[in-house]
């Protein structure tokens, strides 16, 4: 009896361990092109450049797997990881060479001294405490039970063991949503390689992980907007103990998540190099993550849109002095959403794929008006995102005509446009009169969520105005 | 400090104080998970072990015993009711093609011939389907004896004309 009990602890470390390994190749493989996107890697933060890695990583993985299946090579954890990773490695020790030789080498390039370190106080403890319970929760929630939410049973988790099973992205027999992106199913499928089996409830561990991906990168946007340790700590807390949206998605293996994850980070980093706060190469790090959003969800393209559509609107409405060469190095991320969107229209043309013609047939405009109760309801039910839209109105509000002359109006212009982006999606549903309640219902907190996290910035933004307005009373 | 100049600190503390009202509710909004949490964890009943519990998961094994993995099966049942993408997560690679229950026998019979499907699973076997009452009389249908809620017919799709106003 003990004796079957050891075995069976020592096959569960070994499988945890697999699954750490193959987390840890996607960050590794991430890391490597982290390093080659970016003049100076010390630049960043060692939470930062974790939280950046993986998404660079996730993204590359997956890509590679769709391109070895357009090329009919059989998915293989070998052939998944090693031949990116390889050349990753390989372009990052070329360039390197290149430093080395034009007198450049990254040790030499000029980094900012390490700040003095700074004592943790009572309410920093307190809302890691926070976070550190509420994760010990959301990993437990994730792993303990099998997939069992809808999208995830339906789409997501499908797909992934559909990939591992057949040892490609064959969709031969799914006929609902075949054409979604698929960067999550990819994913998961690899670590089922990793594994060596369809475990799809350890696999779920993967989201609290991307949660809190999105979280450490939400401190270090807030850090670098100027925000102390405490009131960063403080507004990521905020954001992520407020309502129940972003909590059950840590759990419920939906691709919202990593969805929102891709836009904080491509909204984060072009809003820094808005402020002139990013480190070098933000826009270039910006790329990938552009791709990600049109790799992981029917709705990313139209996000990635309207970040480019904003910052585009803010450099024309503010001006700055090179606001010309701003505006052409915007570029940059336009070519990362190209590379995330067109490799899997491509494979889908040529794989004959229909896309998505039941999302977009006509335009309803009562829906659009219909919608918009719902909309305003769900941003100031507490159930949703708590007190985070209506702290992010507030935020506005400090900002007064101030918003109209800083950079500021970038991640503003960003969420007032998604959110007039959700009623016009709401607008182009085929649905009947009797299915639209549902519909929306079962939508409007996902829709939300993708754009929350850039809230949260907002909520930092006003938590500056009352500390600069405190500092000023004193 | 001038209230008139901290309005912005006391609606901070506001907002904080609601805040942690917010946390309190959450905190009572997952209790019942965090209960289940811990039984299952201390009674060892977690992950594979959860599904084993679900009768229709159990029944999906029995069909998938039954149902060759290159095969098509054609899934009569309402998408609300959510149990047929599980059907197809748990049948996955078998082809599966969904039906409403309601859809008439010269549909059924069409969309069988058309996806070349071999199987009919019908979920809610005990109520009164006009496609499964067609299914029964035909001798191009075979029904097992699998057991469960739902019927399965093996199907012979060749003997089926598969016109549509047939």
């Amino acid at each position: 009896m003990s004796g079957s009990w050891g075995d069976s602890m020592i096959e569960t470390a070994l499988t945890l361990l697999r699954f750490l390994l193959g987390l840890g190749g996607v960050f590794l493989l991430g890391y490597a092109c982290f390093a080659l996107l970016v003049p100076n890697p010390r630049e960043f933060r060692v939470l930062e450049s974790l939280c950046l890695s993986f998404g660079i990583g996730a993204v590359g993985l997956t890509l590679w797997m769709l391109f070895l299946s357009w090329w009919g090579l059989a998915f293989s954890l070998i052939l998944s990881l090693a031949p990116p990773l390889a050349a990753a490695f390989l372009a990052l020790a070329v360039k390197k060479l290149v430093r080395k030789r034009s007198g450049r080498p990254e040790s030499y390039l000029p980094a900012a001294p390490p700040p003095p370190p700074v004592p943790f106080r009572v309410w920093d403890w307190v809302f890691i405490g926070l976070l550190a319970a509420l994760f010990l929760f959301a990993y437990f929630r994730a792993v303990i039970y099998p997939i069992w939410a809808w999208d995830a049973i339906a789409t997501w988790g499908c797909k992934a063991k559909l990939f591992y099973q057949s040892r490609a992205m064959d969709l031969t027999c799914i006929e609902a949503h075949n054409y979604y992106p698929n960067l999550v199913p990819l994913l998961l499928s690899y670590l089922y390689f990793c594994l060596g089996e369809v475990n799809d409830h350890l696999a779920q561990g993967l989201f609290p992980l991307w949660g809190a991906l999105l979280l450490g990168m939400l401190y270090s946007f807030l850090r670098r907007m100027g925000l102390n340790r405490t009131q960063a700590l403080g507004i990521t807390a905020f954001f992520a103990l407020n309502g129940t949206v972003f909590i059950s998605h840590l759990f419920i293996a939906y691709a919202d998540l990593p969805l929102a994850y891709f836009a904080l980070a491509a909204v984060g980093l072009v809003y820094l190099w808005l402020l002139d706060a990013a480190p070098l190469g933000a826009l270039a790090l910006a790329a990938p993550f552009f791709a990600g959003l049109a790799w992981c969800k029917y709705e990313g393209p139209p996000l990635a849109g309207t970040i480019l559509l904003a910052a585009f609107l803010s450099l024309v409405w503010l001006r700055p002095p090179d606001w010309k060469t701003r505006f052409l190095k915007l570029g940059i991320p336009v070519l990362g959403l190209a590379a995330g969107f067109l490799p899997w229209r491509l494979f889908a043309a040529f794989s004959h794929l229909e896309m998505g013609a039941d999302h977009v047939r006509n335009l309803y405009p009562h829906q659009f008006l219909e919608s918009i109760p719902y909309l305003l309801r769900a941003l100031i039910d507490p159930f949703f995102f708590g007190l985070l839209w209506p702290a992010a109105a507030l935020a506005l509000l400090f900002s007064g005509r101030g918003l109209w002359r800083s950079p500021r109006l970038f991640p503003a212009l960003f969420v007032g446009g998604n959110l007039l982006a959700v009623l016009v999606a709401y607008a182009v549903a085929p649905t009947s009169a009797a299915e639209f309640d549902m519909y929306v219902r079962a939508t409007i907190d996902r829709l939300l969520l993708h754009i929350t996290p850039v809230v949260a910035l907002l909520v930092g933004e006003g938590m500056k105005e009352v500390r600069e307005v405190d500092h000023k009373t004193v | 400090m001038k209230l008139t100049n901290n309005w912005r600190g006391w609606l901070l503390w506001l907002i904080s104080g609601l805040w942690f009202l917010q946390l309190i509710w959450l905190a009572w909004y997952y209790a019942p998970d965090v209960q289940d949490m811990a039984w299952r964890v201390a009674s060892r009943r977690t992950g594979p072990a959860i599904r084993q519990e679900d009768p229709f998961y159990l029944w999906t094994l029995t069909l998938a015993a039954v149902i060759p993995p290159r095969d098509t099966y054609i899934f009569l049942d309402n998408y609300e009711a959510g149990k047929e993408i599980e059907a197809r997560y748990h049948l996955i690679p078998r082809k599966h093609v969904l039906l409403p229950p309601a859809a008439p026998p010269s549909f059924l019979f069409h969309a069988l011939r058309q996806e070349k499907a071999s199987y009919l699973v019908i979920r809610e076997g005990d109520k009164a389907w006009s496609s499964a009452d067609a299914a029964a009389e035909s001798a191009a249908f075979l029904l097992l004896p699998v057991p469960g809620q739902g019927l399965v017919f093996q199907v012979d799709y060749e003997r089926l004309l598969g016109r549509f106003y047939d």
